[in-house]
């Protein structure tokens, strides 16, 4: 029946995408919860949370704040937080609770502002859709808010990133692997003095400041289709170009994809890396690659073909009865589909499995 | 702009009586996630939360009806074996949480998580969260309309997180659950039921060794059942031992419907108290409890603790296997020092707060709740031992006892054992 899992867990939803968004930009992130959907971020989405501190706070709702509707009172802990911690700006993040009840996000936000006196950005997330809305949103509210136009116009070979967040990149470390990757020249741009590139890797590297020098890209790399709408924000905004693709290191799987010539591929994660590896296989005279993918798509990368999947049902049978002889994608999903015959290249998925490594062939049945 | 950590000392906070400053108290500030954090407000994060909890039931599976984000962090019990197959989700989208349409869909979803079974399940235990308390949801209806579709039995669990303060909690809610199979039996007197705990008390437990010296010939846990033939045998039990006060309800429940009497225990630290508990379970049953060896075994693990480190001070948290205040004042009493303290303070436990003023009246005492505990920082604190998860967290460069494993720990040897694995400590790292 439509929406029950059998063998998968639910994916990383929008609240943990919103907050991974926001994670490293020294805010004070509020999660209108109870108290189990901050758990599921720090406890679980969020690989950063074990090394690096943030201010990611549960509201603590309880039942009677629900019922009754205490904005005021939420207000006042976050005030009273922000003061303490001296933030410079906070978030408001939704879940089912604040949902559930209909919470007026905008007005919420625009109150808080108010009250302390300190940018408020809000994200009406509700728990039912995938991370990768959550970015969306998250960034999208980031670039209207903290992007500023210096008039300095743009500088030369530096580039912007949308989407560099360990559920995208299955990395605790995304800037940092961006960095090693691009540095191999594969995308070009300025460059620092130790070779590596300059990047304004919104969210993930240079905090609030690099959101604010938004204007100041030449051209975004947008790696996610959560990435997208901000891209197109920038470009209306600042007439910021930019180029949505996943940058893969120089030989990537090389082994693994190179003997698939010849082959029937599926590939399954977001969207820009599954079609970064359609390309490569191509590269290696494999040309029947479906990409499939439960997350968002970009329909102008959308080959015809390509599946968007909604059900764990609907992958067990992709992959069971696609006749394909191997699958690239996070084993994890190799739970719907255990009768899979087939080779299966890992590839993780952070957003799927919680996990960041192990890239390679998957031996185990 | 302030940026200090709160804290109070034990003599301030004893001298403040039951008017708790509002920075201890949970509901009047956002909650910091701090790992203890995670274990104590989020039920189903860390340890043994509802979900995990609801699976006590040999056999049973769980069917998880929620928004995704509900059941995240389940992928990680899904890959013990224990757990693998056993979990279901049936995900609700925008409508569902706003109409409540999903109830209608629950049986046919119960039906076919039973049927994808490889082996019949003994019963489904349905888990639903803050979306459902919100609507209100007659979960008991459902069960029975769940029941009817599947033919087997169906349970409701509450991963209520937002009646976390409430008059039933979640996971004293799941506690009375997992017992709600049993069916009304002859009593046995050489049959006794420890309540309390998902995982099993240490097998060398004293407690054990005191029922069998009672004529206890069966003792049970539910974690020890391995089949549910096993765990319906629990109806016959003589009286009910309540080794944490989350499972009093669960108590209540089985005195009303089985008839089966319970007495409560509670964990300690204090030799002392720990003995007094002893003889007044001895008084109730009608025997006098001879504990004297298990208490010279842990004086004396004690005694060499101290004998090897005399100057050791402790920063005691709250992620443990121990009320965080009754176990500082062990310490106090045992002659050591506790600088500080990362504790919930509850009216419950003011108690030992008092005592703790008296015994070291500077020790202070952190919320691992309050926002401001980002700013904890353990460089102006003295050199510590940190017993709990917390703790360690909190001064990551010192020696930590975790004093958390799954196996509980009580009386005697569990502290007898603490102190073991504090010298084993000792050992590895310079104290």
């Amino acid at each position: 029946m439509k929406g029950l899992l059998r063998y998968l867990s639910p994916f990383a939803p929008d609240q943990s995408g919103a907050s991974g968004v926001l994670y490293g930009l020294g805010g004070l992130i509020v999660i209108c919860d109870a108290g189990g959907c901050t758990g599921n971020i720090c406890g679980f989405d969020e690989p950063r949370w074990f090394t690096e501190k943030s201010a990611v706070m549960s509201a603590g709702l309880r039942d009677m704040d629900a019922i009754l509707g205490r904005d005021d009172m939420l207000v006042r802990k976050l005030k009273d937080a922000a003061e303490r911690l001296g933030s410079p700006f906070a978030a408001l993040i939704g879940t089912p609770v604040p949902a559930v009840i209909g919470t007026d996000f905008r007005a919420l936000r625009k109150m808080a502002e108010k009250r302390c006196g300190i940018p408020v950005l809000g994200v009406a997330c509700n728990g039912t859709a995938l991370y990768d809305e959550g970015e969306s949103e998250a960034y999208l509210e980031l670039m209207k808010r903290f992007a500023a136009d210096r008039g300095e116009g743009p500088v030369r070979g530096r580039t912007g990133v949308i989407g560099a967040t360990p559920l995208n990149m299955s990395a605790a470390s995304p800037a940092e692997v961006l960095a090693d990757t691009l540095s191999a020249g594969i995308f070009g741009g300025e460059s620092g003095s130790d070779g590596r590139p300059v990047l304004l890797c919104y969210g993930a590297a240079g905090g609030l400041e690099a959101v604010r020098e938004a204007a100041s890209a030449e051209k975004n790399l947008v790696i996610s289709p959560s990435g997208l709408r901000a891209a197109e924000y920038l470009k209306e905004r600042f007439g910021t170009p930019y180029e949505a693709r996943y940058p893969l290191p120089e030989g990537f799987l090389r082994e693994e994809l190179s003997s698939l010539c010849g082959k029937r591929v599926l590939v399954s994660h977001q969207q820009y890396l599954a079609n970064e590896i359609r390309e490569l296989l191509s590269g290696y005279g494999c040309e029947d690659v479906t990409a499939a993918t439960f997350f968002m798509t970009d329909r102008q990368r959308y080959r015809p073909g390509d599946v968007r999947l909604t059900e764990e049902k609907e992958l067990a049978e992709l992959i069971l009865g696609g006749g394909f002889d191997a699958v690239v994608g996070d084993v994890y999903l190799r739970r719907a589909a255990r009768k899979y015959e087939g080779r299966w290249i890992h590839v993780p998925h952070f957003a799927v499995s919680g996990e960041c490594s192990g890239i390679g062939e998957d031996s185990h049945e | 702009m302030d940026k200090k950590t709160y804290s109070v000392t034990a003599k301030e906070l004893a001298a403040m009586g039951k008017d708790i400053p509002d920075e201890l108290r949970s509901s009047r500030h956002l909650i910091y996630s701090s790992p203890a954090t995670l274990a104590f407000n989020s039920p189903g994060a860390q340890g043994f939360g509802v979900k995990r909890a609801g699976l006590a039931v040999p056999g049973s599976v769980m069917l998880l009806v929620s928004p995704g984000c509900c059941g995240r962090n389940t992928t990680l019990l899904t890959e013990r074996k224990e757990y693998d197959g056993r979990f279901f989700f049936l995900l609700l989208d925008e409508t569902d949480i706003v109409t409540g349409r999903h109830l209608k869909k629950i049986p046919q979803a119960v039906r076919e998580a039973a049927e994808a079974c490889e082996v019949p399940p003994t019963c489904v235990m349905i888990c639903i969260t803050c979306v459902d308390a919100l609507l209100g949801t007659d979960m008991e209806r459902v069960c029975r309309k769940s029941s009817e579709e599947a033919g087997l039995p169906v349970l409701p669990c509450y991963m209520y997180a937002l009646t976390r303060e409430g008059r039933v909690p979640p996971m004293a809610a799941v506690r009375k659950t997992v017992y709600e199979l049993l069916k009304k039996r002859k009593r046995k007197s050489s049959s006794v039921n420890l309540l309390g705990s998902f995982t099993p008390y240490e097998d060398d437990s004293e407690l054990y060794e005191i029922l069998r010296g009672l004529g206890v010939r069966n003792i049970r846990e539910i974690s020890r059942c391995r089949t549910f033939g096993e765990y319906e045998a629990m109806a016959e039990a003589n009286f009910n031992l309540v080794l944490n006060p989350e499972s009093r309800l669960a108590a209540d429940d089985l005195m009303k419907r089985l008839g089966i009497p319970s007495i409560e225990l509670t964990r300690l630290y204090q030799t002392d108290k720990i003995h007094r508990q002893y003889v007044l379970l001895g008084e109730a049953l009608g025997a006098a409890i001879d504990d004297a060896r298990w208490r010279e075994e842990a004086e004396e693990e004690i005694a060499g603790f101290r004998e090897a480190h005399p100057d050791a001070a402790f920063a005691v948290g709250e992620w443990l296997n121990a009320d965080p205040f009754e176990l500082s004042c062990a310490l106090l009493r045992y002659g050591f020092r506790v600088p500080e303290i990362f504790g919930t303070v509850t009216d419950a436990n003011l108690v030992w707060i008092r005592k703790i003023a008296e015994l070291s009246p500077g020790t202070r005492i952190y919320t691992n709740l309050s926002p401001t505990m980002i700013n904890y920082d353990c460089a102006g604190s003295e050199k510590v031992i940190s017993i709990g998860r917390d703790a360690g967290y909190y001064h990551p460069e010192g020696v930590n006892v975790p004093w958390n494993d799954e196996r509980q720990p009580f009386g005697f040897r569990g502290l007898k054992h603490l102190f073991e694995r504090l010298g084993e400590a000792g050992k590895e790292g310079a104290l």
